[in-house]
């Protein structure tokens, strides 16, 4: 009895290590920078949630690279490129959203011309 | 002894490992819920399925692996990621059909923009040819048809002091008129001819002629005509219109001529 107990223990950590086995997640890392890139470049900025995630779990993969704990780093990497779209998705549509307003607004000082008008 | 320790030690480390994973699998186990619900909401939506079906799919395929990750091999760290990559996938295709309906919506609109601009420049336009109509009209009354230099003014005596070339402020009305008219019918030119009545000698009524003739001319030009679009002649006494015996007579044959062209610019001949 006392013998096995250490074995099961030796089995645990090699099924925990196992994951250590992945391999490392350069593609990955690119796209999720392309993605941020690409948020900020519609004009994401730091005030956006979304974007304030991907910048720290970019950094958190990169760290991760670094200890080459590669499965973290693909997650990480993973999570933070939606993240990234997900934010600049939101700008996309605020900015939709504006010019939406700004049409209604020269619809209505059209409207309100042609009235005087007539 | 030192056996027994460390094998207690070992259980409670596997018993901390256990409960951390029990803690996980609860956090998962919300995780996955939510990114459940999230991912039916955008497939019933018809609009978001028409709009964003690639993320909608991602979705559904970000889910279905959090799900089997949920068996017996999968962590719960590896299903509270995928939930989390689902949960995403369905919020950006929230986002991108708000931008595909919007752009419709914006559409829309700019047809509409462009309907009304359309309408207000018609409206504009016939209000201007309205007011041109009108002024033609004024004018015509103020003018008559000569048969051979066509449309003519008649600016009469009463509108300068004897012997002075400056116009008189009572004019500044019919000036007004001319000058909108001219504006409002940019390919007509017009000649402004000078008379005067046979008293006094031929070249001071020569010069007198030609003198306010010039400053009913330099008036239009002030007020914004080409200086292109208007000619300026003196005839002294000659052409009188009626005959300079009597005082009404004279006075008739004291006057400024405004001569209109056609619209297409041509002037009658000169005198």
């Amino acid at each position: 009895m006392s013998i096995q107990l250490p074995a099961i223990g030796a089995v645990l950590l090699l099924a925990l290590g196992g994951c250590a086995n992945d391999p490392a997640p350069l593609e990955q890392l690119r796209l999720t920078e392309q993605a941020v890139e690409q948020a900020k470049a519609v004009g994401a900025s730091d005030d956006s949630e979304a974007l304030k995630r991907a910048n720290a779990k970019l950094l958190q993969a990169r760290l991760d690279m670094a200890d080459k704990s590669y499965k973290s780093a693909r997650m990480q990497a993973e999570q933070a490129e939606l993240d990234a779209r997900l934010a600049e998705a939101r700008v996309l549509t605020a900015k939709g959203q504006a010019q939406i307003e700004l049409q209604n607004e020269r619809i209505k000082r059209l409207r309100k011309q042609l009235e005087q008008d007539l | 002894m030192k056996c027994e320790s460390l094998s207690r030690a070992l259980l409670v480390l596997i018993g901390a490992a256990l409960l951390s994973a029990c803690a996980g699998r609860e956090a998962s186990e919300s995780a996955l819920r939510d990114a459940s619900s999230s991912v039916e909401k955008v497939k019933e939506d018809a609009d978001v399925l028409r709009n964003a079906p690639k993320d909608v799919v991602r979705a559904g395929e970000s889910l279905a692996r959090a799900e089997r990750l949920t068996s017996y091999w999968g962590t719960a760290g590896d299903v509270s990621h995928y939930a989390y990559l689902s949960q995403r996938y369905s919020q950006i295709a929230v986002e991108h059909t708000r931008q595909a309906l919007d752009q419709e919506r914006l559409s829309k609109l700019q047809l509409e923009r462009q309907r009304l601009q359309l309408a207000l420049r018609e409206s504009k336009l016939q209000s201007v040819q309205q007011q041109g109509k009108w002024l033609e009209e004024q004018i015509v009354a103020l003018a008559s048809v000569d048969s051979d230099r066509g449309l003519v003014m008649t600016l009469g005596d009463v509108l300068f002091d004897t012997g002075e070339a400056q116009l008189k402020p009572s004019a500044n009305r019919t000036v007004l008129k001319l000058v909108q008219f001219l504006q409002l019918n940019p390919r007509r030119i017009v000649r402004i001819e000078g008379y005067t009545d046979s008293t006094g000698d031929k070249a001071h009524n020569l010069a007198l002629s030609k003198a306010r003739a010039q400053s009913v001319a330099d008036t239009l030009i002030d007020l914004g005509i080409d200086d292109s679009r208007v000619r300026v002649e003196g005839y002294g006494d000659e052409f009188p219109v009626e005959a300079n015996a009597s005082e009404r007579g004279r006075a008739k044959n004291r006057r400024v001529e405004i001569v209109f062209s056609d619209n297409q610019g041509v002037l009658g001949a000169e005198r």
